[in-house]
């Protein structure tokens, strides 16, 4: 289950999220609307995973954070309706919740721990006061060694720091540094993310007025040493952008790339479940309206067709380190064009950009890198007719 | 209207002498074009024009002129093109005029194309007005151009009118000498209906519009009119003037420019330079018509996807409407399928051509690399043409291979004598003889081998003189020479649509500049990708395209997924806009870019 809390006190440089500014009314009919959508859903099997994103769900007061934790909660499996955590669903793994470092307090934290969190993710971003201005992020440095001291303290079972490279005007050493400050704090899992310059950003606005420029051998440079300096302290890189400690790895993320299913709540949270894909509507009020009308994922709708699936299996599947069971994908879905894609993968294998071991396809370090272009080779060769 | 108050002219000059922009005056001076709808450049309406700034085809206008006399004037005007490659353009246009304005900037001076087509219009026996023009500039000269004019025109420097299209200087000067100067329409007392087919166009609504000057008679709706050429016949359904758009009158007299709809649909059915008649009373003697154009460069044209085969044929034959110097017939290619064999004048003209393909007709095509037409000979044959390298017989049965040459007027300042010396030898050509144009220029006559000037030559030439160089040229004969033909190699696997002919004492570094040219222009792939050049299997050179480095979303979560396919998809879509050659995916205007500098 995802669940997204639409509210940021401002807005990222970078941001692409829908967020919007958390008003009294605003957050009443965020809950209300959760607790109507929870209800429209058919909950067919127990939950897993909670994953709280944003927005910044730790911007909620904590007596919300205990109304929306009692509302996710009715629907994990267990029929009890007193909290507080003696209800939890024996089937529920892991409950994520993002965390901003400005917003980080005793009583919020112990509201988490109250309704059953697990796992904290705090966006950090950078240990460089000057980039961090740079992104228009809102905290100090000194917030966050608070914040991370706080979430220690409080005890829960993973900590992940989301972290940012290839920043206007990061040297590589700077980079280097926050890699160390990051490790040294020892966090269970760690999310590096090269800055993507997404549409209807600010810096999207920079970069397109020529302010901010594209470098992508840099990018690629500082993909390489992160995954070498995180692999050296112990981090083993599972993702693309995710590294953890042995028995971090974010299951709730694992079991999206894997194609699994799962429900999402809120505006703009997307669900893929009981053969459909789709999103909400990234407005809080209108999403409102339709959930009041008993209208979810209403955006960008699509059927999962084996065809979608198996794609997608291969396309997101292969952002992981661990890559994708052939045979098994083969089994499940026989129907598809396998000869363009056993063609396309020996390709790959020849110019050393995937590995294939035993029916196991994984993408080498430099095939990783294009991880997007190996993708839409995947579709392109999904695209020819099956041969007879 | 009494035909004897029409005038029929065009403006022909040099390119960039300002001959569109002077014929926007003419059209605000005649209130011809409202005040409120002008825009700079009024008649070079194509996108492409307006967006390159020169004038692709001729363009018809009529105006009305009260003149001083106190009558007034039908002026029927023809905006021409200056650069070379559309020189047929202004030929034709002069087909169908008494006079022509000759436009000289008076800040250039005489140039190889104001001599040119001032000679097409004394051949033609037009009556020339000289205008010195944007004399507005600081640096116009007036007192050498006055002197060019009669030096190397042999035009007597009073004619001379002294204007500004810009600024707005001259204009009732020059229509006052249209009017008194030049003679009103020939042949119109012929007993006969008869007009010239000078340019025609398909739309997609009414069929094939013809342009044409009628020069005795009458044509209007209802009537049936046959091409003399051919003696189809076709029923008229209307006939109209520009102004400069379209606009429908009840008929086209003797002396009039217009336009006539019928019910031809096939677009091969007409031809430019054809003259129509009326069936009833029809003429029997045609009027001078053009002469045929041979195109001096070929490529091959493709669809990138291949079910646009027939789409790209339709749109071949519309521009081949539209553009009679433009030739083209099937052939297949190895590398690219099925597509056509295309013949242009120059680069400017096939570059041109592609860009209206994709623009006006939305089929996406991919080129070879250009070439010239080779004469060869093998033992015991007689001499084949080959306007395709892949065509090009084993060398081991070949006696000879000779290939055009050119015979080019360079105007040149005196300084630069010495590089442009040089450049003629480095493109394997010979100066037959040098004419001193006045104090501070020269022109040489020289003979130079046309695929060695087709490329950068006139860049060159352009840069070694500051912009005060230029040249024209016609086909001169063919000679014998070494030549070769080069494969291009992806990989490994020649790939026949890059082969070309060359000299073999510049395969090396034609081989080297072409393979590393491609191996800039082709975007960075997935996979390794070597370009090598060859000669009968030796490898001359080679380079590497750019691998590529980076291409992967960092953040791609549940709620990402659908964006992100967009995205994927996208990128697969810019991919398919790309020919893949093997592995390697290439950019359809890869030689387009090749060529240019
Ligand atoms: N100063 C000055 N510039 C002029 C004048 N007439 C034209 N120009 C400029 O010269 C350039 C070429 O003008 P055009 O009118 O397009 O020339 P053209 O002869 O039609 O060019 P082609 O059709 O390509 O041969 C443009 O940048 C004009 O603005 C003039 O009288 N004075
Ligand atoms: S805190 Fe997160 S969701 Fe909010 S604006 Fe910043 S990046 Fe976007
Ligand atoms: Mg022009």
């Amino acid at each position: 289950m995802y669940v997204h809390v639409p509210f940021c006190a401002s807005t990222c440089d970078f941001c692409a999220f829908y967020q919007t500014s958390p008003t009294a009314d605003g957050v009443e009919g965020f809950l209300s609307g959760i607790e109507e959508e929870a209800n429209l859903v058919e909950w067919p099997r127990p939950v897993t995973t909670v994953f709280w994103g944003g927005g910044t769900p730790g911007l909620l007061a904590p007596t919300d954070i205990i109304r929306l934790g009692a509302i996710i909660q009715r629907r994990l499996g267990s029929v009890s309706a007193t909290p507080p955590s003696e209800f939890r669903s024996p089937q529920l793994l892991e409950w994520t919740v993002e965390l901003a470092p400005a917003s980080v307090t005793d009583a919020r934290l112990a509201a988490l721990k109250e309704i059953g969190v697990t796992r904290i993710s705090m966006g950090v971003q950078s240990f460089q006061p000057a980039l961090l201005d740079a992104l228009g992020r809102q905290h100090t440095l000194d917030q966050v060694m608070r914040a991370y001291g706080r979430i220690r303290t409080a005890g829960f079972a993973s900590v992940n720091l989301d972290l940012m490279f290839a920043l206007p005007g990061q040297t590589e050493a700077e980079w280097n540094a926050d890699i160390d400050a990051a490790v040294a704090l020892a966090p269970d899992h760690l999310s590096a993310y090269c800055l993507t310059f997404e549409e209807d950003t600010k810096l999207w606005v920079k970069l397109s007025a020529g302010r901010v420029k594209l470098d992508v051998e840099n990018e690629a440079q500082l993909y390489e040493t992160t995954w070498a300096r995180l692999a050296g302290a112990g981090y083993a890189q599972y993702e693309v952008s995710n590294f953890a400690r042995p028995g971090h790895a974010c299951r709730h993320n694992l079991a999206t790339w894997h194609m699994h299913e799962w429900v999402g709540l809120g505006p703009s949270a997307a669900s893929q479940q009981g053969g459909l894909r789709g999103a909400n509507i990234a407005d809080l009020v209108e999403w409102r309206a339709r959930v009041a009308r008993g209208a979810r994922m209403t955006e960008d709708r699509v059927a999962l067709t084996p065809a979608l699936l198996l794609e997608d299996s291969l396309i997101f599947g292969l952002r992981m380190n661990a890559g994708v069971d052939l045979n098994a994908l083969r089994h499940r879905y026989p129907d598809a064009p396998w000869s363009t894609v056993d063609a396309l993968v020996q390709r790959l294998a020849e110019d050393g950009l995937a590995l294939l071991e035993t029916g196991r396809l994984r993408l080498s370090d430099r095939g990783r890198l294009l991880a997007d272009a190996v993708g839409a080779e995947i579709m392109e060769s999904m695209d020819e007719p099956v041969s007879a | 209207m009494d035909v004897s108050l029409t005038r029929n002219f065009c403006i022909i000059a040099h390119v960039d002498h300002g001959k569109t922009t002077l014929s926007d005056r003419l059209l605000e001076h005649t209130n011809t074009v409202q005040q409120r709808v002008m825009t700079d450049q009024h008649l070079d309406s194509m996108d492409l024009e307006k967006e390159r700034g020169i004038t692709i085809k001729s363009h018809p206008v009529t105006m009305t002129y009260p003149a001083k006399d106190g009558r007034l004037y039908k002026l029927n005007l023809a905006d021409t093109p200056g650069h070379v490659d559309f020189s047929y353009e202004v030929s034709r246009s002069l087909a169908a005029c008494e006079g022509a304005v000759l436009l000289i900037d008076a800040a250039q001076g005489v140039e190889a194309q104001t001599v040119a087509n001032a000679h097409l219009a004394t051949a033609q026996n037009l009556k020339i007005i000289p205008v010195i023009n944007k004399i507005d500039l600081p640096s116009a000269n007036l007192e050498l151009c006055m002197k060019q004019l009669e030096d190397i025109l042999m035009i007597p420097a009073e004619e001379a009118i002294l204007a500004s299209g810009k600024a707005g200087i001259g204009i009732v000067d020059i229509l006052e000498a249209v009017v008194k100067r030049i003679p009103p329409p020939r042949w119109s007392e012929h007993p006969h209906t008869r007009a010239l087919v000078f340019d025609s166009l398909y739309d997609s609504y009414r069929g094939v519009i013809t342009y044409a000057r009628v020069f005795s008679g009458a044509i209007k709706a209802g009537d049936q009119i046959v091409l003399m050429s051919t003696n189809q016949k076709a029923d008229v359904k209307e006939v109209g003037i520009f102004t400069p758009k379209m606009q429908k009158v009840d008929v086209l007299s003797a002396g009039d420019v217009g336009y006539v709809v019928s019910n031809i649909k096939d677009t091969s059915e007409i031809k430019t330079g054809d003259t129509l008649t009326l069936s009833r009373n029809p003429a029997t003697v045609m009027l001078p018509g053009y002469k045929e154009v041979r195109p001096m460069v070929f490529c091959g044209l493709y669809p990138l996807e291949s079910n646009d085969y027939e789409k790209l044929k339709a749109a071949l034959g519309r521009l081949r409407l539209n553009d009679a110097a433009f030739l083209y017939q099937s052939e297949s290619s190895v590398a690219l399928g099925f597509g056509f064999r295309c013949g242009f004048l120059g680069l400017l003209h096939m570059e041109i051509i592609q860009e209206r393909i994709r623009r006006e007709h939305d089929v996406e095509i991919i080129s070879t690399y250009p070439s010239v037409v080779y004469r060869v000979k093998q033992h015991g044959h007689e001499e084949i043409e080959v306007d395709n390298p892949v065509n090009l017989p084993d060398p081991g049965t070949i006696d000879y291979i000779s290939e055009p040459t050119i015979k080019a007027a360079i105007h040149i300042p005196n300084e630069a004598m010495g590089d442009i010396l040089s450049l003629v030898m480095e493109k394997r050509g010979t100066v037959e003889h040098t004419d001193t144009l006045d104090t501070t220029r020269v022109m040489l006559t020289c003979v130079m081998p046309l695929n060695e000037i087709l490329v950068d030559f006139n860049d060159r030439l352009k840069s070694i003189t500051h912009g005060y160089g230029s040249m024209d040229y016609e086909l001169g004969a063919y000679q014998p020479s070494d030549l070769v033909k080069m494969d291009i190699l992806i990989n490994a696997d020649p790939v026949d649509a890059f082969a070309s002919i060359v000299h073999r004492d510049k395969a090396e570094g034609k081989g080297r500049a072409l393979c590393e040219k491609l191996a800039e222009i082709i975007p960075p792939q997935m996979f390794k990708v070597a370009i090598q050049a060859a000669i009968g299997g030796k490898i001359i050179a080679r380079d590497n395209v750019k691998e590529m480095r980076k291409d992967v979303t960092s953040k791609c979560y549940g709620g990402d997924i659908s964006r992100k396919r967009k995205l994927l998809d996208k990128q697969k879509e810019g991919k398919k806009k790309m020919k893949q050659i093997g592995k390697v995916s290439i950019p359809p205007d890869a030689f387009i870019q090749v060529l240019k500098n």
